[in-house]
């Protein structure tokens, strides 16, 4: 009964604040009514107009005071004086400009940090992915089991027998990346694409803003629909977002396609790169080969799936396949990953990683704004008493206390917001991380609201400090002045765990930060196998020359053509537009080029594909243990021109550069593990088992390995084989420069250009680059944590200083009756940094237990050192003689004092 | 003349009871009822223009009455307050209250 009134009065007040001027005019009314009344009724026991209407009022009282007290009846008793304990808490800050400017700036430092990480986490994992439901899509990647579970990638069949048997799942589908060179403009471009089955459109959610997805009957083998959806960047880039453009076609190097749909703005597919999309059908897999393994599919779970369920059905149905295709099948099996984890897999850690760093910081400025409030509570002991004597609750002061801290921290949180703001723009501006594009972090209501509780939170627990110590405080001897030195004794605990605290949280930060540079430090001296130093790379496709049957030439055509004419397909491809010779050639031509070559692909470009072999005589591979290795097909002045040492032998000469060629040359790990102390030279090797009817290869030279997949170590240890370069569509070309590579990037472009206008260059980027984006995610942690733990090591000193400094100067008496006693000045010294030293003690190693909790969660970012790494112990050391200098400067201080002084 | 007679002063919280009370009859506006509680009572009991006003806008926020504007006997306008059902429960749960004290009180005065 009791709520429910309350419930009542609290809506009845809240529907009053939207009309409080109609709800005052009404009172007004109401008592001009009953003045007017009292009137009427003087007049009738017979005085005057005037005398009753004075009678009246005099009896009715101050009717101003009345309507006021009569209006109050509607509001909210706890937010009127909440309203006047801000005021109070404003007027007061607004006296002591100087320490309210300090505090709010340190707070703004460490909201806005928080506010600034939030808004990452919250664009990257609490928004999540951009599809309806994201949480269940799922991408399917087929697996073996060697020495460990090494992902590899999807076959057609299996593929298809996965959506045939499973029941988990509303549907499948499955995609590939790759590119394709769109004609009909100026100048042909590269651009990436996706090869996507069917259903990837429904399994994402997403609809055609124009037009229509691919039909079922668009993934039948062979496909005889040349069909296109288009992205919206794309169409609006090059076709003005013309929606006629529907149904008429556009042109590759290779095909015609028809459009039928246009995705709407923002979508780039799972790849995020994507620019259109083409059907499955025409991706050029192995569509009848279930050993031949690439592409990954995407899938959408069933609303009651859960994805174990789906992990033990697809492992039932990997079973079967092994049964039943052993050849193909034996070890495989299906990793079922979330699309979030694949998407964000490498950024979450890091993400959630700094967003605890950086709460250490904040948790750090407030330890010292906690410490400038117990001052001043101090110092207003007397004014606080007061209030108490003048009938202030307790209740009431600490409600006061806690308004105080809260006005501060969410002055804080707004200079936060707006420092937040610029760093969130820097961050991912300059970030070596690169972030999906539909990763947009910004200040939103939920960031916003997030710095907000924060700044609440803060505020309640710095509130909470100078209230303890309040609470603690005999009324009467704060309303006497001298009162001192006996009543702290609550408060310099509080100090002293204060410092405790910042200690631990600073070396915590400064320990994780060591680690990140240390490991960034191992990473980028990783020894790559080649010289990445003054090397450009790029990929470049060379046409082929336009068949005899199709009519029109691709620089001269229409860029739209009414559909209907079917490219025709050609069984023997016509030759290239220009051989690679004539390339390679013009390039090395261009001043500051030292050398070039080119290779099927270019080392950290994640183009390699594997093959299974079998070396000759070796009896000690078994089916699991069945050698692998990368292929590679390069110029004879590869090696040469990336500076990768050859071991032994030599490189190709130019008779072996033919398709039925025999010459491979192996890197050392090839070589020691078959014919360890023999010379490798002219040894045999073929693809696949040694029973197959691959012809025999043979060992012309032997080179040092190279981390040609993926620093800093190559994601699987198989070694590389390399044949002779052939003419190819799409090759990498890598030129070694004597000036900045990326000088010369024109140049090289103007002279590709030179050798034939068609040819399309794109990938263009230096070595050094590419390097570095393989360290991108660590270099980005190693960047922002030791930007936290440097302002944790700024503020904690300043923590401890202030704190030791107040210490001192509260023993000031004692220290000048000690040396009045005959203590020495150094004697002095040693107590203070006794007591400095014990709390940093303390600190530091609560703080080396947190850390060892921090490199835990690290733990994949960190390469090659472990917490009990040197840079571990320089952190510590590093903050401790910073935090005991900031002890000594009191101490010192202390030395100084004067007996007289002090005793008279 | 212009001193106010000797008020009966009330004891707290009956105010409240006596205009739950006194709208029982029917709708009235704050002038009405302090004018009734003063007859009923044989000018006993005075209702202060500062008690009454405050007291009747808070027994509306909490629900026991209702208000319209009306106009008056003289043809002024004027706010006309109602029982609410809530207001009618309230007030028995005070009526029977009061009863308990009140004879309990007379009972003291008249053994005493």
């Amino acid at each position: 009964m009791k709520t429910r009134h309350d419930l009542i009065s609290i809506w009845r007040r809240l529907i009053d604040m939207t009309g409080r001027r109609r709800r005052a005019r009404e009172v007004d009314d109401e008592l001009a009514f009953h003045l007017a009344m009292r009137v009427e009724e003087r007049k009738r026991t017979g005085l005057t107009d005037e005398q009753a209407a004075l009678a009246a009022r005099r009896q009715f009282g101050n009717v101003t005071a009345l309507g006021e007290q009569t209006r109050e009846m509607w509001r909210f008793p706890t937010m009127d004086s909440l309203i006047q304990d801000i005021r109070y808490a404003v007027r007061t800050l607004v006296r002591s400009p100087g320490f309210s400017v300090v505090t709010i700036l340190v707070l703004a430092i460490g909201i806005g940090a928080n506010t600034a990480m939030f808004s990452l986490v919250d664009a990257m994992l609490l928004r999540g992915l951009p599809y309806p439901d994201a949480n269940s899509l799922v991408v399917l990647i087929g697996n073996v089991q060697r020495a460990v579970v090494e992902r590899r990638g999807n076959s057609y069949l299996d593929h298809l027998d996965w959506r045939a048997r499973s029941t988990r799942f509303v549907d499948m589908a499955a995609y590939s990346t790759t590119t394709m060179t769109l004609m009909g403009f100026d100048e042909p471009e590269r651009i990436p694409i996706e090869t996507v089955s069917a259903p990837y459109f429904a399994v994402l959610g997403v609809s055609p803003a124009y037009g229509r997805t691919f039909k079922p009957e668009e993934d039948q083998v062979p496909n005889r629909d040349m069909v296109v959806i288009l992205s919206d960047a794309l169409w609006r880039r090059r076709f003005d977002a013309d929606p006629s453009i529907l149904n008429h076609t556009i042109q590759s190097s290779a095909r015609t396609y028809t459009v039928v749909g246009i995705m709407p703005p923002g979508f780039t597919g799972v790849s995020d790169t994507a620019q259109l999309w083409i059907p499955f059908a025409l991706s050029g897999t192995a569509f009848d080969n279930r050993g031949n393994r690439g592409f990954q599919t995407i899938a959408r779970l069933k609303p009651d799936a859960k994805i174990d369920q789906a992990r033990a059905e697809l492992d039932v149905i990997s079973k079967q396949l092994e049964r039943q295709y052993p050849d193909t099948n034996e070890k495989r099996a299906v990793e079922v990953s979330p699309l979030s984890v694949e998407t964000y897999g490498q950024l979450k850690p890091v993400v959630l990683t700094l967003m605890a760093a950086v709460s250490f910081v904040l948790l750090i400025a407030c330890s010292n704004v906690a410490n400038l409030l117990l001052g001043r509570s101090e110092a207003r002991q007397r004014e606080i008493a007061v209030r108490s004597a003048l009938g202030a609750g307790q209740s009431r002061l600490f409600r006061q206390l806690v308004t105080e801290s809260c006005v501060l921290t969410l002055a804080g949180a707004a200079a936060g917001v707006a420092f937040a703001q610029v760093a969130v723009k820097t961050l991912t501006a300059a970030s070596p991380v690169t972030f999906p594009s539909f990763v947009q972090p910004g200040i939103n209501v939920v960031v916003l609201a997030f710095t907000i509780a924060v700044a609440l939170v803060c505020g309640l627990l710095l509130g909470l400090a100078p209230a303890m110590h309040t609470r603690s405080e005999k009324l009467g001897d704060a309303l006497k002045e001298t009162a001192r030195g006996s009543t702290s004794a609550r408060s310099n605990r509080v100090r002293a765990a204060l410092v405790i605290a910042e200690v631990a949280l600073a070396i915590v930060l400064l320990v994780g930060a060591g680690l990140m540079i240390r490991s960034v430090q191992k990473l980028t001296a990783v020894d790559t196998g080649f010289n990445p130093q003054a090397l450009l790379t790029l990929d470049v496709s060379v046409p082929r020359q336009p068949a005899p049957t199709t009519g029109s030439s691709p620089a001269g055509g229409a860029t739209v053509a009414p559909a209907g004419g079917q490219a025709a397909p050609a069984p023997p491809p016509p030759p290239f537009v220009v051989s690679s010779a004539v390339i390679l050639e013009r390039v090395r031509a261009v001043p500051g080029v030292t050398s070039a070559s080119l290779a099927s692909d270019v080392p950290l470009d994640g183009n390699t594909s594997a093959v299974f072999y079998s070396a000759e005589g070796d009896s000690t591979s078994g089916a699991q243990t069945m050698p692998r290795a990368y292929v590679h097909r390069v110029t004879p002045e590869f090696f040469d021109t990336l500076g990768i040492p050859m071991k032994a032998g030599r490189t190709f000469n130019e008779s072996e550069a033919r398709p039925d060629g025999t010459a491979v040359i192996v890197s050392e790990n090839v070589a020691r593990r078959f014919w360890l102390n023999q010379d490798p030279i002219g040894k045999r090797l073929k693809f696949g088992a040694v029973t197959s009817q691959n012809p025999w290869l043979t060992i012309v030279g032997v080179v040092g390995e190279v981390k040609y997949r993926g620093l800093p170590s190559n994601p699987t240890g198989d070694p590389d084989l390399y044949f002779p370069a052939l003419d190819r569509a799409v090759q990498g070309l890598l030129i070694r420069t004597s000036v900045d590579p990326a000088s010369v990037t024109s140049a090289v472009r103007a002279a590709i250009r030179a050798a034939h206008p068609s040819i399309v260059v794109f990938n263009v980027s230096t070595m050094a680059d590419l390097v570095k984006a393989q360290t991108s995610a660590s270099t980005f942690t190693t960047w922002l944590l030791g930007l936290f733990a440097t302002t944790a090591l700024v503020l904690s000193v300043i923590g401890i200083y202030g704190v030791m400094s107040y210490l001192v100067a509260q023993r000031t008496r004692e220290f000048g009756i000690r040396l009045a006693l005959g203590a020495t000045r150094r004697e002095i010294v040693a107590v203070v940094l006794r007591h400095g030293g014990r709390l940093i003690l303390i600190g530091a190693v609560i703080g080396i237990a947190g850390s060892l909790g921090l490199s835990k969660v690290l733990g994949g970012l960190l390469y090659g050192v472990t917490p009990a790494d040197s840079a571990s112990a320089l952190a510590i050391l590093i903050l401790v003689t910073v935090a005991i200098l900031a002890c000594l400067v009191p101490a010192f201080r202390a030395t100084r004092v004067d007996p007289v002084d002090v005793l008279r | 003349m212009g001193e106010a007679p000797p008020t009966g002063e009330l004891m707290p919280g009956t105010l409240d009871m006596l205009i739950l009370k006194t709208l029982t009859r029917g709708e009235l506006h704050g002038y009405g009822i302090a004018q009734t509680i003063q007859r009923a009572s044989d000018e006993v009991l005075r209702v202060e223009e500062g008690a009454l006003y405050p007291a009747l806008h808070r027994l509306e926020v909490r629900g026991w009455l209702r208000s319209s504007w009306g106009t008056s006997e003289n043809n002024r306008r004027a706010k006309y307050y109602r029982l609410t059902a809530l207001g009618r429960r309230e007030l028995e749960r005070e009526a029977a209250y009061w009863h308990r004290v009140a004879s309990a009180v007379t009972r003291v005065m008249q053994t005493a």
